[in-house]
């Protein structure tokens, strides 16, 4: 069904620095579905999350993006992230002089100011931060914290969690969520995307190996080379790219 | 000359707020209320954060002299231009006898086509061991058309002490403001954000915590004006 198509990339293009990156991608995403973005280094996946999340460096030279209907393209992004976007960092940034609970209030109100809401009163943050913190084991003195200073990989990657927990969005965008993290820290990790995913929402799980996908298990799996998506399968397209590698695709 | 003297034991601690008017309250100073120099005995202490609004104009030269045993200065300053303003601070610290500490952290925001000087000096006379003495000045430009030199200077003459200084001129981080932005927050307040952060180790200073947050939200809305207009 049409209304269940939450985004919609056609014929997309996109440079970085007059370098072409991605060569014509076509993706239909719709609601409760997970799909991954598989494939070798430089293939362009992490182009495709930061032309979603809308990053200025790079620039879409053809094709459109769709997102419940609106023009994605068109949208800075902030606009992005009201709409329900969110990207989880393959290197999340560290803001020095910011603390956590200073930046997810300044995103959470900015969210409530986007849907035409009042800002949230300061106990009822507090609560939904102790709450969300809890959720992906974060100690409550992380709260206090600089955003990502002097975090470990582990730390950062519960902290992107934490944030898609706050913010709630329609559609996470996991971009190598999985590297740099032992295994406890990628079950806690993949627990909570999977507790947040409602079949009113979608994920894209962008990763080079099969690992992240045992623990979050996609309905459609996509091969991402050269720019291009060379394949699309269900989730058993993992276990054959992990035996045969992705030259002999 | 305005002169600060401290005696034996004494601390005091100052507030200079350099700005035109007095919306949101708080408190102003004229240039001419800044001491030109600060005397510093034995075991006292001498703290003082001036801080530098958009919109105003300052020539600050500042001596200060470690001149008993034990004796500690801290001078902080903060600046935020954002049009034709012309901001010059010098400060010269003089550690004249042992086992004093200074330190120096001046943080500066310049826009529009302003120019700031700032030239920082420590002198360790050749009696004045373990002392030790930092000072630290950080600038952000967020023009093309604003200007900044900094010249951090050392003057050592003993040889057991601990000193260091160091100068930055940057720009607003882009990929900060991307990851603040794809949050949901908008690109003018992860600037405000990022702006506001930037200068909080100045204004961590300010004792009084009324006073200090009445001086962070004037100055937060200054320089909401100042990216407003860029």
């Amino acid at each position: 069904m049409a209304n269940d198509i939450l985004l919609k990339i056609e014929g997309l293009r996109a440079s970085v620095e007059d370098k072409e990156i991605l060569k014509g991608v076509d993706l239909v995403i719709r609601k409760g579905e997970i799909h991954a973005v598989m494939g070798p280094n430089g293939a362009g996946k992490s182009t495709l999350s930061a032309v979603l999340a809308g990053k200025p460096q790079f620039t879409v030279t053809a094709g459109t993006i769709e997102f419940l209907g609106q023009d994605l393209l068109a949208m800075s992004p902030e606009e992005r992230a009201w709409a329900g976007i969110f990207l989880s960092f393959q290197y999340p940034v560290e803001i020095p002089g910011v603390t956590i609970t200073n930046f997810m209030k300044t995103a959470v109100n900015a969210h409530r100011a986007g849907k035409g809401q009042d800002p949230l009163k300061a106990g009822d943050f507090l609560k939904l931060m102790r709450e969300k913190m809890a959720f992906v084991q974060m100690k409550p003195e992380f709260a206090k914290r600089e955003v990502n200073v002097g975090f470990s990989g582990g730390e950062k990657k519960r902290n992107e969690i934490f944030q898609m927990a706050m913010l709630d969005p329609t559609l996470a965008i996991l971009d190598e969520t999985d590297s740099g993290l032992d295994v406890d820290a990628l079950r806690i990790v993949a627990n909570g995307v999977n507790a947040l995913h409602t079949p009113d929402k979608a994920a894209i799980v962008i990763t080079h190996y099969q690992r992240l996908l045992d623990y979050i298990v996609p309905d459609v799996v996509h091969v991402l080379k050269d720019g291009k998506i060379v394949k699309t399968a269900g989730k058993e397209l993992v276990a054959e790219i992990e035996e045969k590698g992705y030259d002999n695709l | 000359m305005e002169e600060m003297h401290i005696r034996k034991g004494d601390r005091v601690h100052r507030i200079y707020v350099l700005r035109h008017t007095l919306d949101g309250g708080g408190t102003s100073s004229l240039q001419s209320e800044i001491p030109q120099q600060i005397v510093v005995e034995g075991n006292a202490r001498a703290d003082v954060v001036l801080l530098v609004f958009p919109g105003i104009s300052a020539d600050i030269k500042l001596d200060v002299h470690l001149v008993g045993e034990g004796a500690e200065a801290n001078v902080y300053g903060a600046y935020v231009c954002g049009g034709e303003e012309k901001v010059k601070i010098a400060v010269d610290m003089y550690h004249d006898e042992p086992h004093c500490n200074s330190r120096q952290l001046f943080k500066g925001i310049a826009g529009g086509v302003s120019k700031v000087d700032f030239y920082g000096k420590i002198i360790v006379a050749q009696d004045a061991q373990r002392t030790e003495a930092y000072q630290e000045n950080h600038n952000i430009l967020l023009t093309d058309g604003a200007k900044v030199d900094t010249k951090p200077q050392l003057e050592i003459y003993a040889d057991d002490v601990k000193c260091s200084h160091g100068a930055t001129i940057g720009r607003l981080n882009e990929e900060e403001q991307f990851y603040m932005r794809s949050r949901g927050i908008s690109l003018e307040d992860a600037k405000v954000l990022q702006m506001i952060s930037f200068i909080a180790p100045v204004l961590e200073h300010v004792e009084d915590e009324t006073q200090r947050d009445a001086l962070t939200a004037r100055i937060e809305s200054e320089i909401r004006n100042i990216i407003r207009n860029i």
